[in-house]
């Protein structure tokens, strides 16, 4: 017996040193074979526990068991250590990658999308209208008649042109509503539910005021519109812009081309409409809107005895910007070109 | 306009408890808008941004009103105190220390009364600390009380030296044009003809109506006889002449948005009030009135139904009556049908009944309508809309590492487009800056302005824009092309190249090169690339800094879209092999390979993998649907290529 324990010892010692001078993993797997196979040699020595006694049975039967654990772990050890060589080096999965070129679209195609899908999902149409526009679609059409003080809020680009002999002077329209008598004449026949964003100019450039932006307006006349649903349509909109918990609010305004008109405002994200330094009233200013005026939409071609609605012109970088938390110091900065800023979005 | 009232200015018209803030709050939710509420010494002073619509709110009287009617919405009690008057002078036709002819279109209502024997002195405490709230200086007595009761009542006033009249006569007519005036701030106007003036007996301008009164009639330390004179002037003349030159001032503002001629009685009786009691004179027992057409009750008539649709409420009727009472106008109902008859201070807003739904609406509360979406039949799609297009490039350019900018549309004459041609391109008549005076007919320069102001960049980098250029055309408003435009530095022209194409098989268009020279590009570096017999774009490198530029027309570029089909996996191999080429000096190698595709239609793709000296490798795949092809058939194919390029192209196949 004393002799089998010697044997198992010599058995041990002989296969880790042939396992550690394995020189690769084919080598390895025959030394498994020979040490730990089916005829291999712990087997062998296995089947003669035959030959013992039961007390010694046990001792030497644990022995055999302990010395194939250790030809077991060599084995792995070495299968690591060689594949480790194989490759060259160690194995470091927290290394930076090599990125790919990464692109950027600007804030405001971002801007515009996300508005654009908001309304498109409540069945309203994406149009663009003129950035060269006419008088008439402008100003006139929209009840505000030539010389009218209420045409000095915009200050409007002329452009060097003559005339139209019906539709007036050449303009940079500087508001979307220039589509909505648009879009009455290209529909003609009610429902109409229009959002059309496009270029709008004025002649301001200062902190708050690029000379050109963009605005969104919507626009939607049908049989029984009223105010409710403009509260409607805008609540949505701020919901999903802005935040579930987002409300929006109607005050009096006045626009020629409504009536009613209002300002509308929106919960400050930062208070949630308590107040605060951001905000002070708990309110953020968002743009105007309105019932559309019985004078636009005649001269739209729109029955307003049979159709009423409304309509709302924002600004979208001044919208995008209050969405984000930017803090965006100048709004001249969204139009800049140094690669620094466009790479940040 | 912007207009500032004092607080305890207001509580003088105004009974309520409501703190300032209230008032602020409450008066903005259904009314004027109340930009700030600032603290001073121990009053506070409200900033109300005024709507052109509502210049009967422009002063404290009607803003006191409008709080009056407002503030109970809320459960406020508060009431409306009317001015207290004193003077009881009769208004007559004809006076004795005046003759006044008018021209009732320029001057609606034209009144005047005498005070004589005024002491010019420093105004009272009270009336000098309202002059400073409101931002104005104080001067003395008469010029303040002026400047009170224009804030006090939104009605300007004027006070002339009676003695400087001449023949104590007014004619108040249109200008002619190249009349002269020094008004009272020294400035000599020449007139453009048309505008509303007063001549005295001796033909001399005494007064630019509205504006400003004239050097030669106005009030100094040594005036006696003061002639108090408030008016109501047609708004458009007021208006054009301000504009034309370029003089604007508080009562302008006021005039200008056409105030109610009913407001003029209230205010010149005040001015002889506060004349008498602050200068110590005293007024003629007649004050000349000459109001031709004076105001008739307009009626606006509407229906309970009309209301109550237009509100989305169904608000009661004497809710409907309380409301319009509040506001001065008188409701009448019979059974459904409501007649309002509005007071002369809104019967220049109020026109049809949605101008009534409006007041209604607001001191209902908007806060207080429902809010629902509205549901029924959409609207059908914009035909050929060009949007989804427009998004799914700026994608695709995106994930290739193009960073999209925004530049401006308007740009120098320069800059208009690659060859400064701006003489047929629009420009404005009222432009910033030289710098942006013209619409540009190109987006090249501006791009190229971009990519130069970035050229620090130690990296490559690749900028994209898509906007309209404007082509004018003659009669009608500029053709608005929708341009992509790209510019690349510090790339290899084959990384640009493969660009565009990735990006034309992308939207799966066929589209051909074809070399063409362009102004602003290098010679013989220039491509036109077309679809279906259209030049859809370009791609070339420019001139300046050699940057290497693309464009498309994305209308162009939409019509050639194809759909995608289906094309059947191959059942047969292909069979891919490489000729290396030798090309005789500045042979073109995209009409080489054109060739080599069109040679036999068992060719299905030929690219280049290889450049080395004067070498060019190209893979050619052959394929035959039906069946594997033979080395001899290879064979053949392959002669016939080079047969074909040594002899079109003068190619030495290796």
């Amino acid at each position: 017996m004393i002799i089998m324990e010697e044997r198992i010892q010599n058995l041990k010692n002989e296969a880790l040193a042939q396992i550690m001078s394995a020189q690769s993993l084919e080598e390895l797997e025959n030394l498994r074979i020979t040490f730990l196979g089916r005829r291999g040699e712990l087997n062998t020595l296995t089947q003669q526990l035959r030959t013992l006694t039961p007390e010694e049975r046990v001792t030497v039967g644990r022995m055999i068991n302990d010395v194939k654990g250790v030809i077991e772990n060599a084995l792995v050890e070495q299968r690591q250590q060689l594949s480790e060589k194989r490759e060259g080096k160690w194995f470091d999965p927290t290394i930076p990658g090599i990125k790919p070129k990464a692109g950027h679209l600007h804030l405001v195609t971002a801007a515009i999308e996300e508005i654009s899908n908001t309304f498109e999902k409540i069945g309203f149409v994406r149009v663009r209208y003129p950035e060269v526009e006419w008088d008439w679609f402008a100003f006139e059409s929209l009840n505000m008649p030539k010389n009218h003080p209420a045409r000095d809020d915009w200050e409007t680009f002329f452009v060097d042109a003559p005339p139209h002999p019906k539709y007036g002077q050449m303009v940079l329209t500087p508001h979307t509503s220039s589509g909505q008598v648009r879009e009455m004449e290209r529909v003609k026949r009610p429902p109409i539910r229009m959002i059309n964003i496009a270029k709008c100019y004025r002649r301001q450039s200062d902190i708050s005021h690029v000379p050109m932006f963009h605005q969104f307006e919507g626009l939607v006349i049908d049989e029984g519109i009223s105010i409710v649903h403009l509260r409607g349509t805008l609540d949505y909109f701020a919901r999903n812009f802005f935040g579930s918990n987002r409300r929006t609010r109607l005050r009096p305004y006045h626009f020629q081309f409504t009536e009613p008109s209002f300002e509308v405002d929106v919960t400050c994200g930062v208070c949630n409409g308590r107040g605060c330094k951001l905000c002070k009233s708990g309110w953020l200013e968002l743009g105007g809107a309105g019932m559309v005026h019985p004078v636009v939409l005649k001269n739209g071609g729109i029955d307003s005895n049979k159709y009423t609605g409304f309509a709302f012109g924002w600004g979208v970088e001044r919208t995008y910007m209050m969405k984000q938390d930017l803090n965006i110091p100048d709004i001249r900065l969204l139009y800049s070109s140094d690669l620094r800023f466009l790479r940040q979005f | 306009m912007d207009i500032l009232i004092p607080n305890s200015w207001l509580r003088e018209f105004l009974n309520t408890k409501a703190t300032p803030k209230k008032i602020a709050e409450y008066l903005s939710l259904c009314g004027p808008s109340v930009e700030k509420v600032t603290k001073e010494s121990n009053d506070s002073v409200y900033l109300i941004e005024i709507t052109t619509n509502r210049v009967d709110a422009a002063g404290v009287v009607g803003l006191a009103r409008e709080a009056a009617a407002i503030l109970p919405r809320f459960n406020i009690p508060a009431k409306f105190v009317p001015p207290k008057i004193k003077s009881n002078q009769k208004l007559v036709l004809r006076v004795p220390y005046l003759t006044a002819r008018v021209d009732h279109a320029l001057c609606p209502r034209f009144t005047a009364v005498l005070i004589k024997n005024v002491t010019i002195k420093e105004s009272t405490k009270i009336i000098q600390e309202r002059i400073k709230a409101v931002g104005l200086r104080p001067i003395n007595n008469v010029v303040d009380i002026s400047n009170y009761l224009m804030h006090e009542f939104a009605q300007p006033l004027h006070t002339f030296d009676y003695d400087k009249i001449k023949g104590k006569t007014m004619l108040l007519r249109a200008s002619k044009a190249g009349e002269k005036i020094t008004t009272l701030d020294e400035k000599t106007h020449t007139l453009p003809g048309g505008d509303i003036v007063i001549e005295d007996g001796d033909g001399r301008l005494i007064d630019l109506a509205g504006i400003m009164g004239g050097e030669n009639s106005a009030v100094d330390e040594n005036t006696k006889n003061v002639l108090l004179f408030v008016q109501t002037y047609n708004p458009i003349n007021i208006r054009a002449t301000s504009m034309t030159l370029a003089h604007r001032t508080e009562a302008v503002s006021l005039f200008e948005k056409d105030l109610d001629p009913e407001l003029v009685e209230p205010v010149i009786r005040r001015g002889i009030d506060l004349f008498e009691g602050l200068c110590d004179g005293k007024a003629e027992s007649e004050i000349l009135d000459i109001y031709p057409n004076p105001y008739k009750t307009k009626k606006v008539t509407t229906t309970l139904d009309f209301i109550q649709m237009r509100l989305g409420v169904p608000i009661p009727k004497q809710e409907v009556s309380a409301i319009l009472s509040s506001l001065d106008f008188s409701p009448k109902w019979t059974r459904n049908t409501l007649e309002v008859f509005i007071p002369s201070s809104r019967s220049r807003d109020i026109w049809a009944p949605e101008d009534l739904i409006e007041e209604v609406a607001r001191l209902y509360g908007y806060h207080n309508l429902p809010s629902m979406l509205m549901s029924g039949k959409t609207p059908d799609p914009l035909p050929d809309a060009p949007f989804e297009l427009e998004t799914r490039v700026k994608h695709i350019l995106k994930g290739w590492g193009g960073i999209e900018v925004y530049t401006l549309s308007l740009t120098s004459a320069d800059n208009v487009d690659l060859e400064k041609r701006h003489s047929w391109a629009l420009k404005l008549r009222n432009p910033l800056g030289s710098d942006s005076e013209y619409l540009r007919t190109s987006l090249v320069p501006s791009l190229a302005s971009v990519a130069q102001q970035n050229a620090g960049e130690k990296e490559p980098f690749h900028l994209f824009e898509m906007s309209n250029v404007y082509l004018p055309i003659r009669g009608k408003l500029p053709e608005e092309k929708m341009v992509l435009g790209g510019i690349f530095v510090g790339h290899d022209y084959r990384e640009v190249k493969g660009i565009i194409e990735a990006l034309l098989k992308d939207l799966n268009i066929e589209a051909t090169f074809k070399t063409q020279d362009a102004g602003g590009f290098l010679l013989n570096h220039r491509i036109s690339i077309t679809s279906k017999k259209e030049d859809i774009g370009q791609l070339g490198v420019l001139t300046q800094n050699k940057f290497i530029y693309y464009e498309f027309y994305m209308e162009l570029l939409r019509k050639s879209l194809t759909p995608r089909s289906f094309h059947p996996i191959p059942k047969y191999p292909t069979h891919v092999e490489d000729i290396s080429l030798v090309l005789p000096p500045r042979t073109l190698l995209g009409p080489v390979i054109d060739v080599i595709k069109n040679t036999d239609a068992h060719v299905v793709s030929v690219e280049l993998i290889d450049i080395y000296q004067d070498t060019q490798t190209l893979r050619i795949a052959y394929l035959d649907p039906n069946k594997t092809l033979t080395d001899k058939e290879i064979e053949k194919i392959r002669e016939k290529i080079i047969k074909v390029i040594s002899s079109k192209f003068g190619i030495h196949v290796k």
